[in-house]
């Protein structure tokens, strides 16, 4: 679910704040700034973040079971409920002018009091040959966008997480058979959907086992093993975790680990003064979409303090 | 409440809020009988239309759908190249096709195709200014964008494209091809991932791609930018 409604977008105000990011961070951050009767902003590239590719959310609090879309819809209609403007851009540039900050894009300028960073993660590559080559023709990061492709066929998912398991379980659904190609002993899922898999007659996992290169002649064909091995597969799931979209906080002086995740105190603030950040492009150890929401929440309110503070009527 | 229902929830919220006039033209293949009356030959079109006239049926008569069968009008079907049906078009008020739709504009594809109708209908497009500032180093361009229902990252990639085509003055045009029920377009492109966009049969863009990326793709160098 996606929309601009121009009508309740005004590129000449000077918001109070400006969320950055499309997922729940981002959402939850702008639906608690939205009920202190801040005029918020979010602009993302991505509505709906890297949860809306998981099949499933079993862990959000009051909602036993549903899709990762499913739960950002329900977001959505949160969202439209408070009129929160919701923009599909990305800022390339920030700068302090006075007491507000001016965001550019490559479409417009804003200007804001306060930004909340919550520009999550993106998947990371496994930088073998083959990768670039055959992707979006065998290779993909998206079980849930791809998977429809791979029915009665064999596909493997590489990396040995819970999202790795999760999405082997949604793709073992349609297909002939899922390998689990994993470097370690054990893969890392919750008990649960470790338990799943391991139940699942489809799916079979490969311990101790890296890929070194996809193969294909126009689609994927096969990939072969450090150990010399090959396996005729037609699709690749590559689901080996995630990095920090962090490179526009970096750019304008926001420290970071050496992760790039952003450095944030209990209060969601940053090293510069009214920038605020939270959820996955944050330094915290544990990564979900409720304690993402958690720290957008918190930021929404230390943003609401420090606009307080500037004595600017809203 | 089902998905269904809550689907045409929104399509009842959203159309309700179109205030100017929009025609779209969906092609079907519907044959006349000996006594007059008329036949869909298609199995997917009976399913289709029902779908179009819900958003046709709850905006306040400002959308206006017209059904045409490629086997009534060969000329127009002709004009238009309709080798596939059902097939929407928006055509602008010039005859240029802006937007092309082989896919059913339900699930995550209702927002895109109504946030379509009203920039169609000459609602502010965000992406407006930066179109029209690049239009003179954007070459006539057609940009494919195959989609499926499950994609999350679709809507978003399509909704950018088709802001883009609405505010070229007919320089850009974008065609919304459901790959499941298109499977051979898919196979002619090897495309096994979405959303897949490829401008003009030269440039590839897969996965989800923001607006700057795909305005740079058509540009073919960096955006001229001037607030």
């Amino acid at each position: 679910m996606f929309n601009i409604d121009m009508e309740n977008i005004d590129l000449e105000k000077t918001y109070d704040l400006i969320v950055l990011g499309g997922g729940p961070t981002a959402i939850g951050c702008a639906i608690y700034a939205a009920r202190f009767a801040m005029d918020v902003l979010i602009i993302g590239k991505t509505f709906g973040g890297l949860i809306a590719t998981t099949h499933l959310v079993e862990n959000y609090p009051g909602i036993t079971s549903i899709s990762g879309q499913g739960l950002m819809d329900m977001f959505k209609d949160h969202m439209d409920s408070l009129r929160i403007p919701y923009i599909s851009d990305e800022i390339r540039n920030i700068e302090k002018q006075d007491d507000h900050f001016v965001l550019q894009s490559f479409f417009q300028k804003f200007k804001a009091y306060s930004i909340c960073i919550a520009t999550g993660s993106k998947r990371k590559k496994l930088g073998i040959p083959g990768e670039e080559e055959f992707a979006g023709r065998g290779v993909s990061y998206c079980a849930t966008c791809d998977g429809p492709f791979y029915k009665d066929k064999i596909v493997c998912v590489i990396g040995g997480s819970d999202s790795a398991a999760k999405e082997a379980l949604f793709l073992s659904q349609n297909t002939k058979k899922v390998y689990i190609i994993y470097r370690g002993e054990d893969i890392r899922a919750e008990p649960i959907n470790k338990k799943r898999v391991l139940k699942n007659e489809k799916i079979e996992i490969i311990y101790k086992t890296n890929v070194i290169e996809i193969k294909g002649d126009g689609n994927v064909k096969s990939v072969s093993f450090d150990n010399g091995n090959q396996l005729e597969v037609d699709g690749v799931f590559i689901e080996i975790g995630s990095i920090p979209n962090s490179d526009l906080a970096k750019k304008i002086g926001v420290e970071t680990n050496k992760k790039g995740e952003i450095l944030i105190n209990r209060k969601s603030e940053t090293n510069i003064t009214g920038i605020f950040a939270a959820g996955d492009v944050a330094d915290a150890p544990f990564k979900q979409a409720i304690t993402g929401v958690s720290e957008g929440v918190i930021a929404a309110y230390s943003a609401f303090d420090y606009v307080k503070e500037m004595n600017i009527e809203y | 409440m089902s998905s269904d229902d809550r689907y045409k929830e929104i399509i009842r919220r959203e159309m309700a809020k179109l205030k100017k006039p929009v025609k779209l033209k969906v092609f079907t293949s519907q044959g006349t009988r000996s006594d007059g009356t008329q036949l869909r030959a298609c199995m997917d079109c009976g399913e289709f239309m029902a779908l179009i006239r819900v958003y046709e049926e709850n905006s306040n008569g400002m959308l206006t759908i017209e059904e045409l069968s490629i086997d009534d009008n060969p000329d127009f079907a002709k004009k238009y190249d309709i080798n596939r049906v059902p097939t929407i078009l928006f055509i602008d008020n010039k005859g240029r096709e802006i937007i092309r739709y082989l896919a059913a504009p339900k699930g995550g594809e209702i927002q895109p195709f109504i946030q379509a109708i009203f920039n169609f209908a000459g609602t502010p497009n965000y992406y407006e200014a930066t179109i029209k500032q690049n239009l003179d180093r954007i070459q006539p361009s057609t940009i494919k964008i195959m989609m499926t229902e499950t994609c999350p990252y679709c809507p978003q990639v399509i909704t950018v494209s088709n802001s883009f085509a609405i505010a070229s003055e007919g320089k850009i045009r974008t065609v919304i091809i459901d790959i499941m029920a298109n499977p051979d377009i898919g196979q002619y492109y090897d495309a096994a991932g979405v959303p897949y966009t490829i401008i003009n049969d030269q440039k590839t863009l897969v996965g989800m791609v923001g607006p700057n990326e795909i305005l740079r793709a058509l540009i073919g160098g960096n955006i001229r930018v001037q607030y």
